[in-house]
C-alpha cells in the first residue's frame, strides 16, 4: 500500500516535471490547457488532497456532510457561490433573482453555461433537480431545503410506522408547484412563507442543477457524476479515492488552477500528517492532536499551515428520548452541559486553538449573538450536582460516542473526564469505526446516550444552524427534537425582514436551552497544512475547508 | 555436587544433536535416586543471577497486578493538570488527559500479567493434552491433529488475534473480565497448536523406552502409563516454551490493545497506554516511554526466566 502511495507520488511529480518543460505548450491530453480565472501563480499541476469517505452517493442532494461535500462542491456548479474570503454570495450560474415580496422570485441563469457532457444548464435542469430531491420515496438527504418552496408538503408521504419498516404510501405529486420553468433561461419560485436569504441558501449544493442524463439512471450516475462545476470526476472508488480533473469546457468564473486533483480517502488523521510531512500529501483539511500539542504543526510545517476561525460548531448531541429515555430530562441535559469545563478542554487538547459555545449558533454568520445559551452552557459544578440531584440522579454510565477516523478521541474523554470530575457519574467515550458507519447508526437509532456532532454552516445565516437541527422533523435532527413554539418561531422569523428577523432567529435559539437536545461545545478553528511543492493555500471562511480552487503547485 | 551433570554432559555427548536429554534422565534417576530431573534443574538455576533477577521482577509485577493499592493509592482515572513533567508528587509525570502515569502504568501490569498467565495455562493444558493423546495412540487421531495444527500454524498469531477481536468486538460497556478473557481465548486458539506438536514429539521419544514396554506387560492403564510415566519424563521442554510464550503473549495482548481491539478504554493496560502516548511522542515523549519500559522489563523477566529454566533442563547446554 505505501509503496504504491509513493509510486503515485513519484510519478506524479515526473508528470509535473514534463508538463513545466512543455511550458504550457497547447495543455497536451493532461487537460492542462485554459487556466480560467485570474489571480497570481501558475496553472497545472497535481494535488493529493486528504478526503474521507463520503456517507452518501455523491449527488448535491444527497450530501450533507463535509466528506462527500468537499467533491461535491467541485464538479457542480450553483446559482451563487460563496467567496472564499468573506463568505458572501456571488452570481455563478445565476444572472438575476428578482422578488418584490420576498415569495415569488423570477430567476435568470446565464445562457451557454455548460453541463460537463456538453449539454447545456437549463432552468429545468434546476427545477428537476429539486423536485427529485424533495420527492420523498427518493429519500435525498438534503430534501430539507425544498422545504420553503411551495408544493413541498405534496411530495412528502407520513410513514404509518414512524420510522419503522413499513413504506410510506405514494405521495400526492411528484412536482412542486412552486417551481415553473418560464423558459430556457427563466423559472420561478414561489415560497410558502417569505424568506429573507433566498440568495444565501441558493449557493448550498443542494441547489446545483443536474444534467439530463442524472434523471435516466440516478444510481448509477453517482458512481461517475456530472455537474456543471470547474472540475469533472474521473474516477471514485469507496474507501479509496476520487479523482478529479479539471473541466477544460467550465463556463463560470471560479475556476480552479491545478489539473488534477486527487482526494485519497484515509482511516486516520495521524497516517494523513505523517504523509503530509513524507511529501505524500500536499492538503490536509485537518492536523492531528498530536500535531496540534504545543503547536507542533507550526514547526513541522514552517510557513505550510493556516489557521482561521469558521462559522462551525461542535456540539453533544442526545440521542432521541425514544433511544436513550435515561437522557430524556431537560435537567440532566443542562447538569452534563454545566459540568464541562470547556475552556479548560480547549486549552488541554486544542492548545487553545478553540472558543467555547455559548449557544448553538456559530459566529462569521448573520445574526450570531453571543450568550444565548445562558448559564447553561457555563462551566459550574455546584450547579450542575443540584441539578442531577434535583433529575433523580442517572444511573449507569454516560457514554459518548465519536468517530475514530477524526480527532475526536482525546478531546471527547477530556470532556467525559470532566463531566465525571464534576458528577460523579462515571462517564466513558466510545469510538464508532468511521463517519459512514457513525452516521448511518445515528440515523437508525442505533447510537444510545450522547455523540459528538459537528455542524458546518451550509450557509453562513444563523438559520441554517436551527431549522435543519433543531426544527420537528429537520433532516439533522439527530435528537428528533420537537417544539412546536421553536417551529413557530422559526417560521416568523422567515416572514419578516433584516433585524426584526435576525432578532426572532435568536429568540428561536434561546429556546433551546429548555430543552437542551445538544450541548453546545465550542466553535471551530481551521487548522489546515500543505506540503512544500502547494502555492496560495488558504481557508475558505465559508466552509473551513483548503480553498481547492485557489491552491496551485509551485 | 558437581558430579551429575559432568556425567550427564558425557552421557549427551554421544547422542545425536536434536536428540532430547529426556531419555537420559531415566537413567540417571535410576542412578541416583535422590537427584531427578527436577531437582537437579533446580540446583541449576539457584546459582543463576539471571533467574533470580526475574523472578524478583516476575514477584513484583504479580504483586501489582494483584494488589495494586501497594504500590499507589491514586485512582487511575483521577485528573490531574496535564502533560506535567515527572515530578516529587507525579512520580512518571501526567498524560495528555492529566493522568498520573505512575499509578496507570501500575494498573496497567493487570491486564498484562492476567493475558499472560491465564493464556499460557490454557495453551498448555490443552496443547499438552492434545499432544499427549496424539502421540500415545497414534493412528487416525494422531493424522488429523497434525492436520489441525498445521492449519492454525498458516494463521499468523497477530492477524488471526485481529480477526477474532474484530470478529467478538468489545465495547465500553463489556466487563472487565470477559474483555480478558477474549483476548485470552484469542491468544490461546492460535498459541496451542505449537505446544502440541511439541508434547506430541517429546512423547514420541518417550514411548520406546523400555520402561514404558514394561509397564504395558505389565498391563497398565493408558491413563496409568500416561500419568506416571510418560507425563513426567516429557515435560521439560513444554515448560521452558510455556515460559517463553508467556512473554510474548504479553507482547499479543499490548499488540491488539495497542490497534484499539484489544482492552479498550476505560481499562487500564500498557497497550492501551503507549496508543494513548504516541501522539506526545515528539513532544512529551515522558508518556509512551514508562508504559513501553513496564511492558519490556515485564516480557524481559518472563524471557530470562524461560532461558534459566532451558538452561537447566536441558543438560547439554551446560
Amino acid at each position: 500500500m505505501r509503496a504504491k502511495t509513493r509510486a503515485a507520488v513519484v510519478a506524479s511529480l515526473s508528470a509535473t516535471a514534463l508538463l513545466t518543460a512543455c511550458g504550457g505548450g497547447g495543455g497536451g491530453d493532461a487537460g492542462g490547457g485554459g487556466s480560467t480565472g485570474g489571480g497570481q501563480g501558475a496553472g497545472g499541476g497535481e494535488i493529493v488532497a486528504r478526503g474521507c469517505q463520503p456517507q452518501n452517493p455523491l449527488i448535491g442532494g444527497d450530501t450533507g456532510e463535509s466528506c462527500g461535500h468537499d467533491i461535491v462542491e467541485l464538479f457542480t456548479s450553483t446559482l451563487y457561490k460563496y467567496d472564499p474570503d468573506t463568505a458572501e454570495p456571488k452570481a455563478d450560474i445565476a444572472e438575476s433573482i428578482e422578488t418584490t415580496d420576498n415569495t415569488n422570485f423570477t430567476v435568470k441563469i446565464k445562457p451557454g453555461y455548460k453541463f460537463q457532457d456538453g449539454t447545456e444548464v437549463k432552468a429545468k435542469n434546476f427545477v428537476d433537480a429539486w423536485n427529485y430531491t424533495a420527492y420523498a420515496p427518493n429519500a435525498q438527504y438534503l430534501s430539507y431545503f425544498m422545504e420553503p418552496i411551495a408544493g413541498f408538503a405534496d411530495l412528502q408521504s407520513e410513514d404509518p410506522d414512524g420510522d419503522g419498516p413499513q413504506k410510506g404510501p405514494k405521495p400526492k405529486a411528484a412536482k412542486m408547484s412552486g417551481l415553473k420553468v418560464v423558459d430556457d433561461h427563466t423559472f420561478t419560485i414561489k415560497t410558502t412563507t417569505p424568506v429573507s436569504n433566498l440568495p444565501v441558501r441558493l449557493g448550498y449544493t443542494a441547489f446545483a442543477p443536474q444534467p439530463d442524463a442524472f434523471f435516466k439512471d440516478p444510481k448509477t450516475f453517482a458512481d461517475k457524476p456530472i455537474g456543471a462545476g470547474p472540475y469533472q470526476v474521473v474516477s471514485y472508488e469507496k474507501g479509496r479515492q476520487a479523482v478529479l480533473q479539471k473541466f477544460s469546457g467550465y463556463s463560470g468564473q471560479f475556476g480552479g488552477k491545478v489539473d488534477k486533483i486527487t482526494f485519497r480517502i484515509y482511516q486516520d488523521i495521524e497516517a494523513a500528517y505523517n504523509d503530509l510531512l513524507a511529501g505524500n500529501l500536499d492538503v490536509a483539511d485537518e492536523l492531528p492532536a498530536s500535531a496540534l500539542v504545543a503547536k507542533k504543526f507550526q514547526s513541522d510545517l514552517p510557513d505550510r499551515w493556516a489557521q482561521k476561525a469558521y462559522p462551525a460548531i461542535q456540539t453533544i448531541m442526545f440521542a432521541p428520548d425514544k433511544v436513550s429515555p435515561d437522557y430524556a430530562n431537560p435537567k440532566i441535559r443542562q447538569a452534563i452541559s454545566m459540568s464541562i469545563d470547556r475552556q479548560k478542554i480547549i486549552n488541554d487538547q486544542f492548545d487553545g486553538a478553540r472558543q467555547p459555545a455559548t449557544g448553538w449558533g456559530a459566529p462569521g454568520t448573520q445574526g450570531y449573538a453571543e450568550g444565548l445559551c445562558g448559564e447553561f452552557c457555563t462551566y459550574n459544578p455546584t450547579k450542575a450536582k443540584q441539578l442531577l440531584a434535583e433529575a433523580g440522579g442517572f444511573k449507569g454510565k454516560l457514554t459518548i460516542s465519536y468517530n475514530a477516523d477524526a480527532a475526536h478521541k482525546d478531546w471527547v474523554t477530556a470532556t467525559c473526564n470532566s463531566i465525571r470530575t464534576a458528577l460523579g457519574v462515571d462517564c466513558v467515550a466510545a469510538p464508532v469505526t468511521d463517519f459512514a458507519t457513525f452516521r448511518d447508526q445515528i440515523g437508525g437509532g442505533k447510537l444510545k446516550g450522547m455523540f459528538r456532532s459537528g455542524w458546518i454552516a451550509d450557509y453562513p445565516h444563523i438559520e441554517n444552524f436551527l431549522t435543519p437541527q433543531y426544527s420537528t422533523g429537520g433532516s439533522s435532527n439527530d435528537n428528533k427534537y420537537s417544539n412546536p413554539a421553536f417551529d413557530k418561531k422559526l417560521v416568523e422569523a422567515g416572514t419578516l425582514e433584516g433585524e426584526a428577523s435576525l432578532k426572532a432567529y435568536q429568540d428561536a435559539e434561546k429556546m433551546l436551552a429548555t430543552g437542551m437536545p445538544s450541548i453546545p461545545m465550542w466553535y471551530y478553528t481551521a487548522q489546515i497544512g500543505w506540503s512544500e511543492k502547494m502555492n496560495n493555500v488558504k481557508v475558505n471562511v465559508a466552509s473551513g475547508r483548503p480553498d481547492l480552487l485557489s491552491a496551485t503547485v509551485k | 555436587m558437581t558430579d551429575t551433570p559432568q556425567q550427564s554432559v558425557t552421557a549427551t555427548a554421544g547422542i545425536e544433536p536434536g536428540e532430547p536429554s529426556t531419555d537420559v534422565a531415566p537413567a540417571r534417576e535410576a542412578a541416583a535416586p535422590a537427584r531427578s530431573l527436577t531437582s537437579d534443574a533446580w540446583r541449576q538455576l539457584r546459582r543463576k543471577p539471571a533467574f533470580w533477577f526475574s523472578v524478583v521482577l516476575i514477584a513484583l509485577f504479580v504483586a501489582m497486578a494483584a494488589f495494586p493499592g501497594l504500590f499507589t493509592s491514586i485512582d487511575p482515572r483521577q485528573v490531574f493538570d496535564v502533560r506535567q513533567e515527572p515530578s516529587a508528587e507525579h512520580w512518571f509525570g501526567t498524560d495528555g488527559q492529566g493522568y498520573d502515569i505512575y499509578s496507570r502504568t501500575i494498573h496497567g501490569a493487570r491486564a498484562s500479567i492476567l493475558v499472560g498467565i491465564l493464556t499460557t495455562v490454557a495453551t498448555t493444558l490443552i496443547g499438552g493434552a492434545v499432544g499427549i493423546l496424539a502421540a500415545y495412540f497414534g493412528g487416525w487421531l494422531d493424522t488429523i491433529v497434525s492436520r489441525i495444527t498445521d492449519v492454525f500454524f498458516a494463521i499468523p498469531v497477530l492477524l488471526g488475534g485481529i480477526l477474532f477481536m474484530s470478529a467478538f468486538p468489545s465495547d465500553q460497556s463489556t466487563p472487565y473480565l470477559s474483555v480478558v478473557l477474549k483476548v485470552v481465548a484469542a491468544l490461546t486458539i492460535l498459541g496451542w497448536p505449537s505446544l502440541a506438536r511439541l508434547m506430541r514429539g517429546s512423547v514420541l521419544q518417550v514411548l520406546p523406552n523400555d520402561y514404558i514396554q514394561a509397564a504395558r506387560a505389565l498391563g497398565a492403564s493408558p491413563w496409568r502409563i500416561i500419568t506416571k510415566h510418560v507425563l513426567p519424563n516429557s515435560l521439560a521442554p513444554i515448560l521452558v516454551v510455556s515460559t517463553i510464550n508467556l512473554g510474548v503473549f504479553i507482547v499479543a495482548e499490548a499488540t491488539l490493545s495497542f490497534l484499539g481491539i484489544g482492552l479498550v478504554p476505560p481499562a487500564v493496560s500498557w497497550g492501551v497506554a503507549i496508543n494513548e502516548g504516541l501522539t506526545f511522542l515528539r513532544t512529551f515523549p515522558h508518556i509512551p516511554l514508562f508504559p513501553s519500559l513496564f511492558l519490556s522489563l515485564g516480557v524481559l523477566a518472563f524471557i530470562m526466566l524461560g532461558d534459566a529454566a532451558r538452561d537447566a533442563f536441558d543438560p547439554k547446554s551446560r
